[in-house]
């Protein structure tokens, strides 16, 4: 470590079971903390209304990729075959959204779906090369039998003896830690 | 309630009594008359004016056209019906198929559907076996004067379709009531080898399904016209048939949960499956049509463009149209956001959209044969009559075999799986514990 001040991260608490993490994520949600996260090894059921997360806006940039990869492919066949290089083939008309159905179908997938896979990288700020907690050494069973909250330092309505007590008191967290940035 | 489904069952008898002394009535003229209908003999020598010297057939029919009419319009009802019914055997057997658990608490709605394949659909297929000779122009041809008929004697005969047509509706009433029985067993003893035999069913039935369903609408719909050639046309009125066997369900399933019986166990994800499923079919459905249209577009070979080429006439082209936009473009576009999924004020709406586009689907594979084309689509009463008079007859029976049971697989080892409610309460809602 470099000789700077630390800064904090957050608190981490941990839970023992899929039901202590669902509930303290409640009360975080009902606490009005606004930037945190829930670390479970699996995915739980239900914990996308827990945490009160939104519905995903993914979606829109699936639709906005699949609409310009239809475009594409029936602009780029008409561009070919009827205006730049004009050629009857198969004795079929010059241009018709028939025969580029396929290729504009096709296209809308494909750009459907390289624009869902960044738009999710996007909207969730990946790729992150650094996160403080991978520091941290209970957070290991994060991927295998433990769950965790983390209250970042960052949230309007973080007070670190506050929370922290808030975490232990009202969410019933079976260890809290305290995490550098 | 009880005196609805008195006044429901009392307006099916009328309308088939109404149906019998009409169609008995025009059958007495039709035969008095007997005259050499001019306008038939153009009507159907339009249709097939591709066709290799083949009208030997449009005389045959000449006199009896009102009754041709009459069975084209019961077909088109009767397939319209078909297709909810083999639609709901299907989702039945992907049930099992797949070892489904979120279906669960709605599979007992799609067995009690399916069941009416058996005896009801087949009771309802008398009429087509008896009028044929008027519906199936080929059944009149002699194949030595005609090579489409010929090449397609070993299936297309009068014996082999009198066996294998009733033949088929009733191997899907049987596998319908088998995994219905087994269901029903299951509520009483709560065994899963109730479920370990129906996935057995489920997986050798499938492939059995697949081709009995294609040579069933090769028989019923598509040998109208005996000289097309399509591969996929089952696969084609598959998938129109379980898109709207999906919205059936859907919304008999939000009727059943809001009135009671499903209260306890269908919940948000099992509405927004169904939803998701119905979107799913309606990108397959396009995707069918779309390639059964593009291949005998981009090969044009005659024997197949034809039909295409038949159905461009006259109006029937804009019928293609509303297929197109109607069928697939409008319920795409719609259901494409999550939330319209599980909006009934906007599904409740759409399944009756979707019975219209599949039953003008229908109208488009069956009516284009009666003529003549250039007329395009005529609408006559017996649509009407027959199509809400079937449906009426199928929904009360609907009801009568669901009280037979209960309302959901009680003992489904999957059950408490399907309805474990992952819905968390909401802000504010957990401030006391």
């Amino acid at each position: 470590m470099s000789s700077s001040v630390s800064r904090p991260h957050g608190l981490l608490a941990e839970f023992e079971t899929p039901a202590d993490v669902m509930n303290a994520a409640i009360r975080c949600r009902d606490a009005g903390f606004t930037k945190w996260d829930v670390y479970t090894p699996f995915p739980i059921h239900g914990m996308d209304d827990a945490m009160g997360v939104k519905k995903s806006q993914v979606g829109w940039f699936t639709f906005v990729g699949g609409v310009t990869g239809f475009t594409t492919g029936m602009t780029m066949i008409w561009f070919m075959n009827k205006f730049d290089y004009p050629l009857v083939v198969g004795g079929k008309p010059l241009f018709t959204p028939l025969y580029a159905f396929p290729v504009s179908y096709e296209l809308t997938i494909l750009l459907g779906a390289f624009a869902t896979l960044f738009g999710m990288l996007f909207l969730n700020r990946l790729p992150k090369f650094y996160n403080p907690l991978l520091k941290v050494e209970r957070f290991k069973r994060a991927s295998d039998d433990r769950f965790f909250v983390c209250i970042e330092a960052t949230d309007p309505k973080y007070a670190s003896e506050a929370t922290r007590q808030f975490l232990a008191d009202e969410c019933h967290a079976a260890a809290i830690e305290y995490v550098e940035e | 309630m009880k005196t609805l489904m008195r006044f429901v069952g009392t307006l099916v008898a009328m309308l088939a009594l109404v149906g019998l002394v009409t169609v008995g009535v025009t059958r007495l003229k039709a035969a008095d008359e007997a005259k050499p209908s001019a306008v038939a003999g153009v009507a159907s020598a339009t249709v097939d004016s591709h066709a290799h010297g083949v009208d030997g057939h449009a005389h045959a029919a000449g006199g009896k056209d009102i009754l041709r009419e009459i069975g084209l319009r019961y077909l088109t009802a009767y397939m319209f019906c078909l297709s909810i019914c083999v639609g709901a055997l299907f989702l039945v057997f992907i049930h099992h198929l797949f070892d489904a658990s979120w279906s669960v608490p709605v599979r007992r709605v799609a067995e009690q559907m399916s069941s009416l394949l058996f005896p009801w659909m087949l009771v309802l297929l008398v009429p087509i076996l008896a009028l044929q000779k008027w519906i199936y122009p080929w059944l009149s041809i002699n194949p030595a004067e005609d090579h489409s008929l010929e090449v397609k004697r070993a299936l297309f005969n009068q014996p082999t379709f009198n066996l294998l047509l009733p033949l088929i509706v009733a191997s899907w009433g049987l596998i319908a009531h088998t995994f219905r029985k087994w269901s029903v067993a299951q509520d009483k003893d709560g065994s899963a080898i109730w479920t370990r035999r129906a996935r057995v069913l489920a997986a050798v039935g499938i492939f059995y399904f697949a081709f009995s369903l294609t040579l069933g609408c090769f028989y019923l719909m598509k040998s109208l016209q005996h000289q097309f050639f399509s591969t996929m046309y089952g696969v084609y009125y598959f998938a129109g048939s379980v898109w709207t066997a999906l919205i059936t369900i859907w919304v008999v399933v939000l009727w059943l949960k809001l009135k009671g019986p499903l209260s306890q166990v269908v919940s948000k994800r099992q509405i927004q499956d169904l939803g998701v499923w119905f979107f799913a079919f309606t990108v397959f459905y396009a995707y069918i049509h779309f390639s059964q249209y593009f291949l005998i577009w981009n090969a044009a070979i005659p024997e197949e463009t034809f039909w295409y080429v038949n159905r461009e006439q006259g109006g029937w082209k804009w019928v293609g149209f509303t297929i197109l936009f109607g069928h697939f473009f409008v319920p795409f576009l719609v259901l494409l956001n999550q939330d319209v999924k599980m909006n009934p004020a906007i599904m409740v709406p759409m399944c009756g959209w979707a019975w219209l586009m599949h039953f003008v689907d229908m109208t488009f594979n069956i009516m284009p044969t009666y003529g003549p084309l250039a007329q395009g689509p005529q609408v006559s009463f017996w649509d009407p009559l027959f199509w809400f008079g079937m449906l009426a007859f199928l929904g009360f029976m609907f009801m009568k075999n669901f009280r037979s049971a209960a309302p959901y697989p009680l003992r489904d080892p999957r059950l408490k799986e399907a309805v474990t409610h992952h819905e968390v309460p909401g802000p504010g809602a957990a401030a006391h514990h």
